[in-house]
């Protein structure tokens, strides 16, 4: 019997601690999770390289958990001990010191720990990211459907109110003895007709002023153009780099766009189209294959036969992205020099089947980004003719570890692109 | 009431066709000083210059190398049918002897965004577009590694292939220069020999 009560009494343990145990490590990545969100997400997510690496299995790069603790609560003391993995973090991120966290117990990093665990990982589910994609914009619908029935509601109740209020002043006004005065009809009242005089000002303001900053740019500008061309045919699903067609986006002011020739690389072979249905974007499906075809017009090709490129037109494309002449705009300077990805200001080209100007092109919209935008300087031979930055760099006058956006190397100079 | 159904309707044929967000004009321009551009851009209509009494030709005279480039490739392209100048480009050496590191990085990004496609990123002819023949591209682009046949053949016959085109490849020459063909060629050999 005592044996039983024992056994019983271990078993209860048992359940208890693990049960505990359980409960505390669903605290744990809960506070986890706040703790992520307030010391680490301005710099790190957990499936994503931004300022730092991303964090998924980052328990795994660092096999001693104690050099893991010393590195996020002083990690330039930690650099100091020579640990090859640190040095190489930091100079694969280009020499930017992580922030020091000495207010964080061993405990609240197991807790951050426990949290990044917790996240799934980015490619997990292809059906899940789609959703995840689609979610933002429901979100936005939504949240605009409700103010909106909000606002509507609210209306109605006031109008109501107002109503029961002049009804009672009507009957008290009886009761008393004063005699009715007829009611003034609503667009005769002049308090309406001064609210929605001013309602009127501001909105007419506003979309003044909107519709006159809109004039000369042409954002989300989508021509038809002569071929339905889709780029996330062409970029996204069978992964054509972008340069392989605008070969001068690497060395000239201009992206190029192709000749036809360059089609006809690939098109000479591929004459028929078998993926996914093709919709322009008012609806309409095109069909791929039809399209082909009158590429082949374009290039005087009949199937079968060798082609003679000196048979060829050109095909007239609808240009998207135009700039005022008084702007020079330089395609190497950006991506060979400057490294920006095509997706930066075109958006996401790879997933459209129209293309659309995405960015409105404008001056303040240039400037921000040389704003914000950090110069890569290491490896970039553009670069080796800022003598003068490389001694101020040396001399501690400019303070890389701070960041050195364009516009402190002269980006925001009026002569820079006008002149 | 029948006034009513008008203004109604009409009101509905603007509210719809105000709501219709494809934008398929690029908008308007309020004095558009120093817009756009007097003199002829690069995608400006060029073909009635002659007729406004402008005679410019932009190519330079035929046979003109520019300094310190390659000298051009001796061979033209043969005839369809034709291979004696595919067979004599085999004697046709590689400029290039050996390719720095800051070069065969380049030479390795050209090749990615250029031959990859088809070729393959591991040179084994089985690269996105034909993806072991699931993809659109039906034939069956050349493995460079891997295969005798493409191990052996001479840079200056690869050249040949790059700058004209061979059986189902179209010819590079208008997306690569001179130097960035042979720079590719290096890299492909170099791989080979690996």
């Amino acid at each position: 019997m005592t044996i039983l009560r024992s056994l019983a009494k271990i078993v209860s343990i048992f359940l208890l601690i693990t049960l505990s145990s359980s409960i505390g490590n669903h605290l744990n990545a809960q506070d986890g999770k706040a703790l992520f969100s307030q010391n680490c997400a301005s710099c790190h997510a957990v499936n994503k390289k931004l300022t730092g690496p991303a964090l998924a299995g980052v328990e795994d790069r660092w096999p001693e958990k104690k050099n893991l603790y010393a590195w996020i609560k002083n990690s330039a003391a930690f650099l100091k001990t020579g640990d090859p993995y640190a040095t190489k973090l930091y100079e694969e991120y280009n020499k930017t010191a992580m922030n020091n966290f000495p207010g964080l117990s061993d405990a609240d990093i197991d807790a951050i720990l426990a949290y990044i665990k917790t996240v799934p990982a980015a490619g997990a589910a292809p059906a899940g990211g789609a959703a995840v994609a689609g979610a933002p914009t429901e979100d936005q619908s939504d949240s605009t459907l409700v103010f909106g029935l909000l606002t509507l509601i609210l209306a109605v109740v006031s109008l109501i109110l107002l109503q029961v209020n002049s009804n009672l002043k009507k009957l008290s006004d009886d009761k008393v003895g004063i005699p009715a005065t007829d009611p003034v009809p609503f667009f005769r009242n002049k308090a309406y007709i001064a609210f929605i005089a001013i309602v009127l000002f501001i909105l007419g303001g506003y979309m003044t002023t909107v519709g006159a900053i809109d004039l000369g740019r042409s954002k989300d500008y989508q021509p038809e153009q002569p071929i339905y061309y889709s780029h996330k045919v062409h970029a996204g699903v069978n992964q054509i780099n972008c340069q392989y067609c605008h070969t001068g986006t690497y060395q000239g002011k201009q992206a190029t766009l192709p000749s036809v020739n360059v089609c006809m690389n690939c098109h000479a072979a591929i004459n028929e189209y078998k993926g996914e249905p093709l919709v322009r974007e008012n609806g309409d499906v095109v069909d791929g294959t039809n399209e082909i075809k009158k590429l082949y017009k374009y290039a005087g090709f009949t199937e079968g036969q060798p082609w003679d490129p000196s048979q060829a037109k050109p095909i007239e494309w609808v240009r998207i992205h135009n700039l005022p002449d008084h702007v020079y705009f330089n395609h190497a300077q950006h991506v060979n020099a400057g490294q920006v990805a095509c997706q930066q200001c075109h958006g996401d080209i790879q997933n459209m089947g129209e293309v659309k100007q995405f960015s409105d092109l404008s001056m303040g919209w240039c400037i921000n980004c040389h704003r914000q935008s950090e110069v890569k300087f290491k490896e970039n031979g553009f670069y080796s003719i800022y003598e003068t930055f490389h001694q101020d760099l040396k001399s501690g006058k400019l303070d890389s570890a701070k960041g050195i956006t364009v516009e402190k190397i002269g980006g925001t100079e009026c002569q820079k692109c006008h002149y | 009431m029948n006034k009513f159904f008008t203004i109604l309707s009409l009101a509905t044929v603007v509210v719809l066709t105000s709501c219709n967000d494809i934008k398929r004009t690029p908008g308007k321009i309020y004095m558009p000083d120093m817009a756009y551009s007097r003199a002829y851009e690069t995608y400006a209509d060029h073909s009635n210059l002659a007729s406004q009494g402008i005679n410019y030709d932009n190519r330079p005279v035929a046979g003109t190398i520019a300094r310190g480039k390659e000298m051009p490739f001796p061979y033209a392209m043969d005839k369809p049918g034709d291979s004696t100048n595919y067979v004599a480009s085999k004697m046709v050496p590689n400029p290039i002897d050996s390719l720095s590191a800051k070069d065969a990085a380049e030479a390795e990004r050209l090749y990615l965004i250029n031959c990859g496609i088809c070729h393959g990123t591991k040179l084994d002819g089985n690269g996105p577009l034909y993806k072991d023949g699931n993809g659109p591209y039906a034939a069956k682009p050349a493995t460079l590694v891997g295969d005798a046949k493409y191990e052996n053949m001479p840079a200056g016959q690869m050249f040949y292939s790059v700058a004209y085109g061979k059986n189902l490849m179209g010819s590079y020459a208008s997306q690569l220069s001179r130097h960035q063909r042979w720079m590719i060629i290096k890299y492909i050999k170099n791989k080979q020999t690996k």
